[in-house]
Formats: structure tokens, sequence, C-alpha cells
């Protein structure tokens, strides 16, 4: 296990810890976490802070290096890790700070049925969506892409597969970004990442990546609920998954083609996982155009994987899934790089923001939200673990003033795959989440044992952090009712 | 030293600790590591042998291009490795023929996918009796 943090933290208020600048000499700016007493005691458990340390030494950084309260040990940047460079100010792009599954994500689909409705079919709809939705390893999608239609895909976003009959139009309106960052440049890509792509569109992956079956326990702010058409005792649905194998080798090209990058440029890292390039550079700009060609591969699997699930749906309860009101609620990013625009001593200001394991906030007015959510602020879907909770939040202004409109993107663990495994040993996890009203299908032999919920923070703590720090507000707790995982 | 792999705990992902009596006899433990990590893997269809020829500016580099090559072949191409030749590997190149053969889906059994073969605590260096490898795998 990696060594603990032994370097300063000084405790700002309540939800913060920094790190000073003054703590190495290469640092630009300070170190913020967002914990409280009791989390940071698990924070300093391994080297995540000093990653965060790290990162505020990077060129062009603005205000500080950020981490969300759901912190763990990455690479290069920590998992939660938040931090915006100015490109015009030399300021740089790493892919470490994107993550290698780009575009990592969360999506929430509402239903009007009830939990006593569902509790009679709650085993033949797991089985019927484990059938029906690709997952595991060396599972290929139900829909096969070509090179021009991959590229196609990546160009135009999750229109592309609506258009194609995969989803419903307002499925476009309720993803962050309407499903396309433009400026994707899927020309970019090694044809090595396009036969990763091709048929992989439209599957759930293995490890932490799940399609969850949840009941709305309670509603914290009935405005923001009723605006999602959330409603207490309703079933809904959430899918975790990202860019697959298209995604990750878009990540291990771009590390290749930094390799040297850094010093081309006069820049000393303190650590070579965070491999970067100015953003305006022509390594920077090959990245950035790669990488949000893959988070746009990444919009369209999951609404594949919508498409599928209403199809599911359907089936078991026998009716259309639009009679079922299965709306997307919204679809959010946790591991990307965008260019936001921030005020930076007073002056609107076009920043690289990387969000590793972190979630886009954005407050109540916010000029890119759908109209339906200007009044209340963005959803943000912080998923906990398959046996307590899950939560829906909605951004705040403070996300915008203080985390570069950032939030925790889930519970983060605190026990390795390993020890997991271990503690496993002996046990019927399977079993032990039934007893708690949870039916769970895996393909992978050890998968339930790794993503256990002992493996998981309380995502509850986590997310209390930034309710108390003001920067997102709880909406809704989601209760998992069954769950496939790959 | 007889060619060995471990694995050891990382919070999200997988780390393996390779060691063998000498730098290309690394090879073979490092990806029936990786194979493990993903599962009970059984060969069963055609064989066949390929050329692979890296260059690099380490031997931790090549070692995890190397990872990176056999998870390619297993998730593009369905296939693995159950020898491998090594004609060179040093710092600069790693040279080598892989005899490979088709993975029998229906006999193996999956446990995880490896998305990538990461940089983090990459480390290949010389110890008493030989050479040992660090290597995390992204899970």
């Amino acid at each position: 296990m990696p060594e603990k943090y032994t370097g300063p933290l000084e405790r700002l208020d309540a939800t913060r810890w920094r790190i000073p600048k003054s703590y190495k000499q290469e640092m630009l700016v300070d170190g913020i976490i967002y914990a409280d007493d009791k989390l940071i005691r698990a924070v300093k458990q391994d080297k995540s802070p000093e990653q965060v340390a790290n990162v505020a030494c990077l060129p062009g950084i603005v205000k500080y290096s950020l981490a969300m309260p759901d912190i763990h040990w990455g690479y290069g940047f920590c998992i939660g890790g938040v931090a915006a460079t100015d490109p015009k100010q030399g300021g740089v792009i790493s892919p470490g700070g994107v993550g290698y599954d780009i575009n990592c994500g969360v999506r929430l689909i509402r239903t009007n049925i009830t939990v006593d409705d569902a509790k009679p079919l709650m085993q033949r709809l797991v089985e019927t969506l484990f059938r029906t939705v690709p997952c595991g390893v060396g599972r290929g999608g139900v829909i096969k892409f070509d090179k021009k239609e991959l590229r196609h895909l990546m160009a135009e976003g999750s229109a592309y597969v609506v258009d194609k009959g995969f989803g419903w139009s307002s499925d476009i309106d309720t993803t962050e970004a309407g499903g396309l960052i433009k400026g994707a440049r899927p020309d970019y890509l090694t044809d090595r990442a396009l036969q990763r792509g091709f048929d992989q569109c439209g599957t759930l992956g293995s490890g932490n990546h799940f399609l969850e079956v949840q009941v709305v326990e309670r509603i914290d702010n009935p405005a923001a609920a009723r605006a999602m058409g959330l409603e207490k005792g309703c079933i809904t649905v959430m899918i975790h998954s990202g860019s697959r194998g298209l995604g990750y080798q878009v990540c291990d090209d771009a590390l290749k083609d930094l390799r040297g990058v850094p010093r081309k440029y006069g820049i000393d890292l303190p650590d070579k996982q965070l491999a970067c390039a100015p953003v305006e550079s022509p390594e920077g700009k090959k990245y950035l155009g790669a990488m949000r060609a893959a988070a746009n591969y990444a919009w369209c699997n999951r609404q594949i994987m919508t498409h599928l699930t209403r199809q599911a749906f359907a089936e078991v309860f026998g009716q259309p899934a639009e009679r079922l009101g299965m709306h997307l609620v919204y679809d959010v990013a946790h591991n990307i790089a965008k260019i936001e625009p921030y005020a930076v001593d007073g002056k609107m200001t076009d920043l690289c923001v990387h969000r590793k394991g972190a979630t886009r906030a954005f407050p109540p007015g916010h000029a890119e939200l759908p109209d339906r959510y200007k009044p209340i602020g963005q959803p943000v879907l912080v998923p906990g673990d398959m046996g307590r909770a899950s939560y829906v939040l909605v951004g705040q202004p403070g996300a915008m003033e203080h985390t570069f409109g950032s939030c925790c993107h889930g519970a983060g663990r605190c026990m390795s795959r390993g020890a997991a495994i271990r503690a496993g040993k002996g046990r019927s996890i399977r079993q032990e989440l039934l007893n708690r009203g949870v039916i769970a299908l895996a393909r992978g032999r050890t998968g339930l044992e790794e993503e256990q919920p002992d493996a998981y923070k309380d995502v509850l703590q986590v997310v209390d952090v930034l309710h108390r720090a003001e920067i997102s507000r709880r909406v809704a707790m989601l209760r998992p009712l069954g769950v496939i995982k790959g | 030293m007889e060619p060995s792999y471990t694995f050891f705990d990382h919070t999200a992902d997988m780390g393996i600790t390779i060691r063998a009596p000498s730098l290309p006899r690394l090879l073979a433990p490092a990806g029936e590591a990786l194979y493990a990590a993903i599962g009970q893997l059984a060969a069963g269809g055609d064989s066949r042998a390929l050329s692979l020829e890296l260059q690099g500016s380490t031997s931790a580099e090549l070692l995890r291009d190397y990872l990176g090559e056999l998870l390619i072949l297993f998730e593009r191409d369905r296939r693995m490795v159950l020898r491998v030749q090594v004609l060179t590997y040093c710092d600069k190149r790693l040279s080598a023929t892989l005899f490979t053969q088709a993975i029998d889906d229906q006999r193996s059994v999956y446990h995880r996918e490896v998305k990538a073969i990461t940089y983090h605590e990459l480390r290949v260096q010389e110890i008493s009796g030989g050479y040992e490898a660090s290597v995390i795998l992204d899970i």
C-alpha cells in the first residue's frame, strides 16, 4: 500500500484544508482539499495530498490545485482532482488530469414506476438488463461501427446515435454539453484506438462501471426534485461508464506522444505522471482534439445503453418506455478537460479546467444549462456504492467561486482491490447484498468482492462536506435495488 | 532466482512486482501477471508467431510498452502470448518473437478488464540475483 502523507495540511475551516505553496519550491499556488475533520484522517493514509501539491507546480495553473472530498491516490493527479490552467499564460493540458477513461461519467433516468409495482418484477428486470446491456470483459456491443461511422459519431456526439434511433431528442438537452464537445478531432485518433472502439460503443465495461436500478428514498430539495421529475418511491436507473477501449487508447497514445515533450518546453515536472504540453502547442492541441473525440464517443456509449435500458424495461413492464416516463434526468462527465470561462483577477478568462474524478456543478442561471434547470442549478449525479446510496445534487454559486464549477464524483475508494478480495473470502457478497434488498449480477468472477460496499467511503460524508461548503446542495437520495456489473 | 510475479495493493487498481534472473526473462512472467489480472485465460485456437519491435528510452518504458502490446492482442485480436523469444531487450530496444494462440472464450474465466498499463510507480532495477520490475495496471 502507498506511504502515508506527512506534509503540511492547515485547517482553513470546517470543510477545507490547505497545503501551502511554501511546501515545495516549485509550487505556484496553494493546494486546497475539501474534507471535514473525519474524512481528512483517511485522506492522509495515502500520498494523494502529495499529488495535489505536485499539480500545483503545473505551468499556468490558476488560483489553486484542488481536491474534492472523494480524493484518493491516482496517477499524476489524484482522483477527485481539479485544476485550471490559463492557455494564454502558457498553461498546460495533462492527460493525467483527465484519466485513461476519458469522459467516464454517469447518467440518471427517471421513471413513473413505483417501487411497489417494480418489486415483484425486480429479479426479472435485473436479469433482462443483464442480458440486454452488454457488460464484462471481451463483450462486444450489439452495434458495430466502421471507421467512417466512428469518425461521424465522434464528430457529432450523442445526436449521431439518437438520429439512428438510439434515444429521444430530449436526451440531448439533458446531457452535459448536449452530448458534444465541439472541436473534436477524430482524425487524430490512431487506428489502434478505432480498432478498440468499433464494437464497444453501447457496452458497460467492467471494474467500477455499473447499471443500477434504484428507488428515490428521500427528497431533500422538493423544488429541484420536481424539476428533475424525481418522486419519492419511484424507480430510477443510473448508468456509470465511459469511453471504453477507444478512450483508454487515446490516453495511452497521448502519453506516448508526450514523452520528452515537457522538456522541450522547459517544463520541469515533480512527477513524470503529470506529462503535459502547453494547451496552445501542437502537442496540446492534438491531445485536446483527440480527447474531445473520445469524450463524444463516451456520450454515445451511454446513450446507446440508455436505449437498451428502455427496451429492457418495456419488455418487463409490458409498456413502451415513453409511457413509463423514462426520461433522462441528466448526464455528467467526471473525467474530462474543458475550456470554460472564469473570473480571474476580475477579468473573464478562458481556462482549461481538468476534472479527474470530479463533476461539473454549474449554479442556477448558468447559460449552459437547459431551461428547465436554470432556476435550480445543474444536476450532479454522485454514485455511492451498491449497498448504501447514491445522491443527486445541484450546483451552487459557491462552485463557480471556489472550485471552477466542480464537485465530487462518487464515494471514493478506501480499500484496495486486493484487500477487498481478501475481505470477501468466505463470504457471499451477492447474498449480503440480497439481504440488504439488492439483486446483483456480475460477469467478472471477482467483481462483487472488489466493488463491495465496504471498499468505498460513505458517500453521504463526501456529499455533506460540499453541501456545508455551499459548493452543491442535496436534492435526493437514491437507494439501490438491483445492479448489473461487468 | 526463478522468474516470478506477485500482486501488490493499490487503492483503485492493481500493482505487479516481477522478478527474473535477467532483463529479457522479465517479459514472460510480466505477461503471465497481466493475464492473471484479467482472469484465467485458456488458449485454444490457431497458433501464430508475431514479430515485435519496440523502441524506447528506458527498459521500464519498454516493459510497459510490451505489456501494452499484449493488452492490444488480447482485446483487439482475442489472442494471448504463450511463449516469448526475446532477441534484444536493453534500454533502447526490445525485439522479440511472440508465439500466440487464440483465446478460448468458453473455457476462459474473466475477473476484470484491464484498461491500460500505466507509468505509475513504473520501474525496472537490478537487484541481487537478477532484476525486479514494478508496473501498475489501470482497472
